[in-house]
């Protein structure tokens, strides 16, 4: 039966093909990547405005690209290897002293910009594969309770949007009928400063509306309870700062970096966690999470730790010489597999039943 | 007034701890010391941690409960920072956006401009396509503006508070063009390898200075003289001409929104 996917499903599995992505600068698996995010896209994709965004992220990958390859040309500094194209060097003057534009251009700079740009592609595109397969408005309802002020804020910021297009046109049509100001500041905020009100007006309205409804209730977390909240997020926070500082500082005891980071996201999670259980609510047709969310998931993460284990043990594969034709393995084509296995398992999007319209429509 | 949003002196705690690790994760290339010769990635991680530690900041400020008041003031601001920002010249089209985010941080105080600072990004980025790598790192700084901007002395009013702010503006667009430019550095001019320095390019283990040299090369080139200067012109002309007009709209918003007394049930 055709539904909508869980939405943080999308999501983790994107992020796993993400990480893959970050593992490896070779461009057939980046390139294979690519590909199984556009397939899964345009086959689950649904017809809502964002299942039309992956489009734009394809050519923001391509911009990507191409910016780093022009850094490369033009900005040049590579010594060394095949020349392509001897172009004239052009020293800039002394005020930004040690730059050369141009300069002869190699084969290999050329390409290590281009496998470098690629990476940062694929995972931009990840991301957008994400964002069009995903639908925003289910995702900002799964927000964490901890954050659950803040994904109302977030709704409530998506949901009033259209109404400043309405507020623009009242207060213009309003504004026609009697005179004042025609300086271009004075119109501007003639305005302006209406439409603010207008606005401000409907979000107080807005909130006599929820407060009615019970939301302001005050959370009922007791003061043990906000201590421990309290000591987990900043104990979280203070062990994520020692381990990035013991992952930049390459000399500093290597357990404090990874181990401390691990370490300190579980505590800032945990600390999260605390906090949420203050908020008691109740969910509206909540999404379900059944085992095809469950299989798009694992083909993620299975995704992502073949990626980080082909960058530990297969690093000629993970990271092709530049002088060399990049190869694939068995690791690889099977982390391609995996990762397009995993969402064919998923429901197909009910898009058909969008395309046709419903009979009120067509009546109207 | 009291502010719309309450930091608590363990708020601020968080908020410091968060910051400090947050500029960290920015200024990654300049604090990164490795030995000659390892290979040298973007640390790929912190894309992923910078959200959690964006969420607990969130988390703590939020921990009392929203009032719906301030709430709903906070989604509609959002909401106009989004429209602004889609109507804003520029690529990364944050010109407008810093109008609004200072007058409400200003107005609603610092633990709001912090919120508001995250929501509007994120709302923003939802609405267009513009969620990516980049909107972690977004959403600190611009919530890193709206904070400065509540921090500002209070005392100010009439025309030298339009005249700080305006002036707070041109260093905060600034300061977020290159903060921004910091994070992207390393992947669009990419990481020197052993033996091959790209004369822009980020040189993992050189001495800080060299760094700081070549990025200030890179971001005086790509975006300082254009773009930032684009948005401290755009948004500190806005402050002077709108500011006074949307800071006295919004301050009778914040009036009726704040509540100071409470119910004590029997």
């Amino acid at each position: 039966m055709p539904r909508d996917l869980h939405p943080v499903a999308w999501w983790l599995w994107a992020l796993g093909l993400a990480t893959a992505a970050s593992f490896t600068t070779n461009p057939l698996i980046l390139l294979m990547l690519i590909g199984v995010a556009a397939l899964v896209v345009s086959l689950r994709r649904s017809d809502q405005p964002w299942g039309r965004t992956f489009r734009l992220y394809v050519w923001l990958g391509v911009a990507i690209i191409v910016i780093r390859v022009v850094f490369r040309v033009v900005f040049g500094g590579w010594v060394g290897g095949r020349v392509l194209l001897d172009l004239p060097g052009v020293p800039l003057p002394d005020s930004v002293a040690g730059i050369t534009l141009l300069g002869p251009l190699y084969a290999e700079a050329l390409l290590f910009a281009l496998y470098d740009g690629l990476r940062l592609a694929t995972i931009v595109i990840c991301v957008g594969a994400a964002n069009s397969l995903a639908n925003p408005k289910r995702l900002l309802r799964s927000v964490p309770p901890a954050l659950y002020e803040i994904g109302t804020a977030l709704v409530v910021a998506v949901t009033v949007l259209p109404q400043f297009a309405e507020s623009v046109r009242r207060v213009r049509a309003a504004q026609s009928l009697r005179a004042g100001e025609t300086g271009r500041v004075g119109r501007l905020r003639r305005l302006l400063v209406p439409v603010l009100e207008d606005a401000l007006e409907r979000s107080l309205a807005l909130a006599a509306g929820m407060d009615t409804r019970g939301y302001g209730r005050a959370g009922g977390a007791t003061p043990a309870q906000r201590r421990v909240t309290g000591t987990l997020m900043l104990a979280g926070l203070v062990g994520i700062c020692v381990g990035t500082y013991a992952v930049l500082d390459r000399t500093a005891p290597r357990l404090l970096a990874l181990p401390m980071l691990g370490l300190g996201a579980a505590a800032a999670v945990a600390g999260l966690l605390s906090a949420g259980r203050r908020v008691e609510r109740t969910r509206y047709r909540p999404d379900p999470w059944r085992w095809p969310e469950l299989v798009v998931v694992a083909s993620g993460v299975v995704v992502g730790a073949l990626g980080w284990w082909m960058s530990r043990h297969e690093v000629a594969v993970a990271y092709p010489p530049l002088d060399a034709v990049p190869t694939l393995s068995v690791a690889a084509l099977v982390a391609g597999a995996v990762a397009l296995l995993g969402p064919l398992c998923s429901p197909p999007q009910s898009r058909a039943a969008l395309a046709v319209p419903a009979p009120e429509e067509v009546a109207a | 007034m009291n502010p719309a949003v309450r930091v608590s002196p363990r708020s601020a705690a968080v908020l410091g701890v968060a910051s400090f690790g947050g500029l960290m994760m920015l200024c990654w290339p300049l604090l990164l010391r490795a030995g000659t010769g390892e290979r040298v990635d973007p640390p790929f991680l912190f894309l992923v941690l910078l959200p959690v530690v964006i969420a607990v900041v969130l988390a703590e400020l939020n921990e009392g409960g929203l009032d719906p008041r301030v709430l709903a003031i906070l989604g509609v601001l959002s909401a106009a920072g989004a429209i602004l920002r889609g109507v804003s010249p520029g690529t990364a089209g944050v010109e407008l956006t810093f109008f609004l985010l200072v007058l409400g941080g200003r107005v609603f105080g610092p633990g709001f401009g912090f919120v508001l600072g995250c929501t509007t990004l994120f709302a923003s980025a939802l609405m267009t396509a513009g969620v990516g790598p980049w909107l972690p790192y977004q959403m600190l700084c611009a919530a890193w503006v709206g904070m400065g901007a509540g921090l500002l002395p209070r005392r100010l009013t009439g025309r030298a508070e339009i005249a700080v702010l305006a002036a707070y503006a041109v260093a905060a667009s600034y300061l977020f063009g290159i903060f921004m430019n910091l994070s992207g550095w390393p992947f669009i001019a990419g990481i020197a390898v052993e033996g091959h320095e790209g004369s822009l390019s980020y040189v993992p283990g050189a001495p800080v200075l060299d760094n700081l040299h070549a990025f200030l090369v890179y971001t005086l080139l790509t975006s300082t003289g254009s773009w930032d200067t684009v948005r401290a012109i755009t948004t500190a002309v806005a402050i002077v001409v709108l500011g006074p007009a949307i800071l006295a709209a919004l301050r009778r918003g914040a009036r009726r929104a704040t509540v100071t007394g409470v119910v004590r049930g029997g």
